[in-house]
């Protein structure tokens, strides 16, 4: 079989993209209108609700074919496609939960922006090429920033915005340095041809640039799943900017971090199995953020009273255990036969973090009117006399965030956990590495219990506080967060679907079909498209 | 079978449901519906128990073939099962928890006016955890059903609770959590070991696999025990720390008195009747099922903090001014007896840890309850201001004293039949362990017989009703002051609630072989693997090692006997005539 030539390729990634174009065109043509119509809301928000449910169709039933892994810029495998259905819901709840809380002079621009953010991590969970992810990441950060501008034009809202611009540039740069680092390791632009060769190729990776390369991926992917040290902005720019952006910013830009080190870094690193001294280094070093991002994060959410923050707070301790995935995934070689993969927990993880934390957001949203915020824990104090459905569902994704079973959380971080068990294998320098990370992991998570459990103690033991909280709530929200309640019960009480999905979707992340055709790893390096020169 | 026992661990659940959904109920329908779900329950209960054959060590009602993989798919890769079953050393908890749920819903019965629906759902929801976990054959699902068991309690405790409920509801989720975190990684981490190191890789979550896989593993490390980063003691010390905070062993009970002296009536009784069994049960299950190499490393330890437990635990009571926290304190000190027993690591001391499990689980439910009617009549219980009970509240205070008398361990009583094998079995282990322990018995019958002394005999002293605060949750009892409603008699629903326990109290203390008989072949599986070690050292010993057995056995108790005939057994031969003492005492 002959190289695919680079039509053929091109004509492909087309097609998989389908769904990314089509959210891409929408979102262009909502914006440009909206600059000459005055349309209410209501309008902008039903047509990007159509737009992501046309893309799960077009992501269901367009069925294109499989690409060739070398050649291809962007990849349609079990991971991807798990991904980008994940990334879609996700932004249906989202433009759910964030339907009423824009203006109508806004609104356009508004979810134009939701929209280009999902399309752009979809990009980057589907990329196979350096540059592919590094134009998906952007294209998250770009609306992201229009959005933070956008939605109250205060001075607190401003003072966020502008965090998050200059950090998020700067972490670009890391990023981009890092990926040309990683490039000029072996001379591929392509990332299954990257760990490819690093995999079967002795010699073709050279330690120190593969070294340096993966120091400032993880510092650039670092900003963007808020760990420490780069987790600064977080709490700032969650308490200044509203509550639905913030529910935004606490599941999409953590989702694509990760899937980025999915693609990237964790396969190429992995590749001198168990021993490779590289290997043993990364793994060190996403230990170490790893323990160092959940204890903070837990600790510091401990004091706070603020539910934003503390929100902020626990969406870095979630990127701490969430690291224990990469971690781990830095010793899953294709051939490794884990019981569980870092990457399948990381997945698992992930999809049980939006439903968990856009639900409990969602709650947040849903109470809150200009006249009477929720702002702070004592501000739900008694919601489970008042209001005992929306307490209910708080409490669920509070405790499935806490880890609790039988809801999804707990086996997001039973799956985290077991993988590095798994990890522990053989005899490996890693081996009390992995071992003490799981402790770690597990001691945070009672630590973490604390605030949740702070706030469930608010809601039906204490007396309500102040004003009386709103009692007609909008449908879109309550559909909303009711499905990422019922859903955080629904797959705690049966895993099984999410776990088969992102078993296949790990195993497709770290698979290395043979160079089609020819003998030896010469097509890998020649097939079009696949060097960048 | 197999159906039944699920459905009767899912019936509590779907009570559970519908007085979740229908918060409109009032406090009447409430209380009968949730009596209804709960007798059901015990209906099915007992069907098992008759169901329940003696004499066979591997799980009964179990679907699926015998040894084979058991219960239904439920994640099909890695295999964890919906896998229910009982045997010996879960038959009788199993039970337990059926009844005492009854007399738990009958102290609410009065005294939970408020959200009143509410109240009895989690309280069913608490039945379904504590059934299914003591039935579970899978050790994720053991996990789970281990871990919902707090929701439901912390919302007992947070909402119907005393004073300083929200704190002592924090606090006993937290610590409960903590360890029982740490106790998932140790359940996990036995799972990755005999996926690794047995004949196969197979990976299974099998309880019953897990035993015997573990038991028999390739794996020389394995058994080896001279460090404390050994691997078996390593995760020895991972599954205990969550089932030591359970119990609660000393010095990780700091949790318990305050849960307790919060926690409303119904509470008390399912928290120490069954819950703190979860713990003792999780060590006898996990620990000397799965890690007896560390168990045996650890002895010294485990004894010694059991001992200071049980002396502990009872100076504590001798201090309190409060029944109620006199009775959670003895609860120290009686657990830490069956914590003793179990680490004996014999078979007449495992025995009896397993019977006074049930045993103790019966006597303090009921001293719960008893406090619980001193307490909704006259809102105190601090001892100082009352005495004399008896004229006031006669049955009131025969149940009190005949309680008391078997959880001091009379002879005659249930307490008895449990707490003499233990130290017995200890006495084999450790002589001294087994003298200080019974300190702690002497010292037990002193505060319990100083408590009736103080509260049932004596001139008749009542509170004034006036004192103490008006808690929210007390019925409407609460609102006159006693002078104008005169105290009312011990109710039918107190008398229902109660007698059986007495009559177990009784029955187990004057005839346990039916009891014992179901529980042995359980326990023996367990002792064997110390038989086999003590085995091995008299071997290695008589320098006559030139044939060593293979790794411990599969464990019938006639195996066991065989050995034991065959070697020079000094647990054996010490622990044989005393069984037998104990039996003729029996009867």
């Amino acid at each position: 079989m002959f190289p695919p030539s680079a039509l053929d390729v091109a004509r492909q990634s087309f097609v998989i993209l389908l769904p990314e174009i089509l959210l891409l065109l929408t979102a262009t043509a909502m914006m440009t209108a909206a600059a000459f119509v005055r349309l209410p809301r209501r309008i902008w928000c039903i047509t990007s609700a159509v737009a992501l449910g046309l893309a799960v169709l077009v992501l269901l039933y367009g069925s294109p074919q499989g690409t060739d892994p070398y050649a291809s810029a962007v990849l349609n495998d079990a991971f991807s496609n798990y991904a980008r259905l994940l990334l879609l819901l996700s932004g249906l709840v989202v433009v759910a939960i964030a339907h009423d809380q824009v203006d109508d002079g806004r609104a356009g621009e508004f979810f134009g922006s939701l929209l280009m953010i999902d399309a752009g991590a979809m990009v980057v969970a589907a990329s196979n090429e350096l540059v592919t992810l590094f134009v998906g990441l952007e294209l998250v950060s770009i609306p992201t920033y229009l959005l933070l501008y956008l939605s109250r034009r205060t001075e607190k809202t401003q003072e966020a915005a502008t965090k998050y611009f200059f950090l998020s540039i700067f972490s670009s740069g890391l990023m981009l340095f890092g990926l040309a680092y990683l490039y000029g390791s072996i001379g591929v632009s392509n990332l299954k041809a990257l760990a490819y060769l690093s995999n079967h190729v002795s010699g073709a990776l050279q330690p120190q640039f593969a070294l340096v390369a993966v120091v400032f991926v993880m510092a650039g992917l670092g900003f963007r799943v808020a760990a420490v040290p780069f987790h600064f902005y977080a709490p700032d720019v969650y308490q200044g900017s509203p509550t639905v952006v913030a529910a935004m910013l606490s599941w999409v830009p953590k989702a694509v971090g990760y899937f980025a080190f999915a693609r990237t870094i964790t396969a190429v690193v992995s590749a001198g199995g168990p021993t490779s001294d590289l290997g043993h280094r990364a793994v060190l070093l996403a230990w170490i953020i790893a323990v160092v991002t959940m204890t903070l994060g837990n600790t510091v959410a401990l004091a706070q009273q603020n539910l934003k923050r503390l929100l902020a707070y626990s969406s870095i301790a979630h990127a701490g255990y969430l690291m224990i995935g990469v971690a781990v995934a830095f010793r899953n070689t294709p051939d490794s036969g884990m019981v569980y993969f870092g990457i399948e927990g990381i997945l698992f993880y992930l999809t049980a973090y939006a439903m968990m934390t856009l639900g409990a957001f969602g709650v947040i949203v849903m109470l809150s009117t200009p006249e009477r915020p929720v702002e702070t824990v004592d501000d739900l104090s008694g919601l489970a006399r008042s209001h005992p459905l929306s307490a209910l569902a708080m409490a669920i994704c509070l405790f499935s965030l806490a880890g609790i079973p039988p809801l999804a959380g707990f086996w997001g971080k039973f799956e985290l956990f077991a993988s590095a068990f798994s990890a522990t294998s053989g005899n490996g320098p890693d081996s009390r590495l992995f071992f003490w990370l799981a402790v770690i992991a597990v001691l945070n998570s009672a630590v973490g219990a604390y605030y949740y459990l702070r706030i469930v103690v608010g809601m039906y033991l204490k007396p309500a506080t102040g004003l009386p909280l709103r009692t007609t709530l909008a449908w879109p929200t309550v559909a909303a967060v009711s499905a990422c309640t019922i859903f955080t019960v629904a797959f705690g009480i049966n895993p099984l679907p999410i776990a088969r999905a992102t078993r296949l979707a790990a195993e497709a992340a770290i698979h290395l079909p043979d160079p089609s055709g020819e003998e030896g790893l010469r097509p890998v390096a020649v097939v079009p498209g696949a060097v960048a020169r | 079978m197999e159906i039944l026992l699920v459905i009767t661990v899912l019936i509590p659940l779907l009570g559970s449901l519908v007085l979740f959904t229908a918060p409109g109920l009032n406090q009447r329908q409430a209380r009968a519906f949730a009596l209804g779900a709960a007798l059901l329950a015990l209906a099915l209960t007992a069907i098992l128990l008759v169901a329940f054959r003696p004499g066979v060590s591997a799980p009964q009602f179990a679907h699926g073939n015998q040894g084979g993989p058991y219960g239904w798919g439920w994640m099909e890769r890695p295999d964890i099962r919906f896998a229910l079953g009982l045997d010996g050393l879960s038959v009788w908890l199993f039970g337990l928890t059926s009844l005492l749920m009854i007399t738990a819903i009958f102290a609410s019965w009065e005294s939970i006016t408020e959200r009143a629906p509410l109240h009895y759902a989690f309280l069913l929801a608490l039945q379904t955890g504590l059934l299914g976990l003591f039935a579970s054959l899978d050790v994720i699902l053991f996990y789970i059903f281990f871990e919902f068991t707090l929701i439901p309690l912390f919302f007992l405790i947070g909402i119907w609770g005393g004073p300083e409920r929200q704190r002592a509801s924090i606090t006993f989720f937290l610590y409960t959590l903590g360890g029982s975190l740490l106790t998932l990684l140790g359940v996990i981490a036995l799972v990755v070991i005999h996926y690794q190191h047995s004949f196969n890789h197979v990976l299974t979550f099998s309880i019953p696999e897990l035993t015997r896989g573990l038991a028999t593993l390739p794996w020389k490390e394995w058994t080896e025990t001279e460090s404390w980063s050994s691997p078996q003691v390593l995760v020895f010390l991972l599954l205990f720390a969550g089932f030591a905070i359970k119990v609660p062993m000393f010095p990780f009970h700091s949790w318990l008195p305050l849960a307790h002296v919060e926690a409303p009536t119904a509470g008390s009784i399912l928290l120490a009747g069954v819950l703190l069994k979860v713990g003792s049960y999780g060590l006898m299950r996990f620990n000397l099922g799965m890690t007896p190499f560390g168990a045996k490393a650890l002895f010294p330890l485990l004894a010694s903090l059991a001992v200071i437990g049980i002396i502990y635990g009872a100076l504590a009571a001798l201090a309190q001014t409060d029944v109620k926290r006199l009775i959670a304190y003895s609860s120290v000190s009686h657990m830490g007896f069956i914590v003793l027993g179990l680490f004996s690591m014999t078979e007449v001391g495992i025995d009896g840890a397993a019977i006074q499990m049930l045993n103790h689980g019966i006597t303090t439910g009921a001293l719960f309850a008893c406090v619980g009617i001193i307490y909704e009549r006259y809102h105190t219980r601090q001892m100082a201001e009352m005495s004399g009970l008896w004229d006031r509240l006669p049955l009131f205070a025969f149940f009190f004293i005949l309680a008391s008398m078997g959880s001091a361990a009379v002879p005659g009583l249930n307490g008895f039949v449990g707490e003499f094998p233990i130290l017995a079995g200890t006495f084999a282990r450790s002589p001294t362990a087994a003298v200080i322990a019974s300190f702690g018995m002497v010292l037990g019958a002193y505060y319990l017989f100083w408590m009736l002394q103080r509260v049932v005999f004596g001139p008749l002293h009542e509170p004034h009703s006036g004192h103490g605060e008006h808690q929210d949750h007390a019925g409407p009892l609460n609102t006159g002051s006693h002078e104008d409603t005169p105290i009312r008699p011990v109710g039918w629903h107190e008398i229902a609630g109660l007698t059986p326990l007495m009559v177990l109290i009784v029955v187990i203390g004057v005839y346990p072989k039916p009891f014992l008989d179901r529980i042995r072949p359980s326990a023996a599986v367990i002792a064997s693997s110390f038989h086999k070690m003590d085995d091995d050292e008299a071997e290695k010993t008589s320098a006559l090692n030139s044939m060593r057995m293979g790794a411990a056995s599969t464990g019938s108790a006639r195996n066991r006997d065989n050995s034991a005939a065959l070697e020079p057994n000094t647990v054996n031969m010490a622990a044989g005539p005393l069984t037998q003492v104990v039996n003729k005492g029996d009867r």
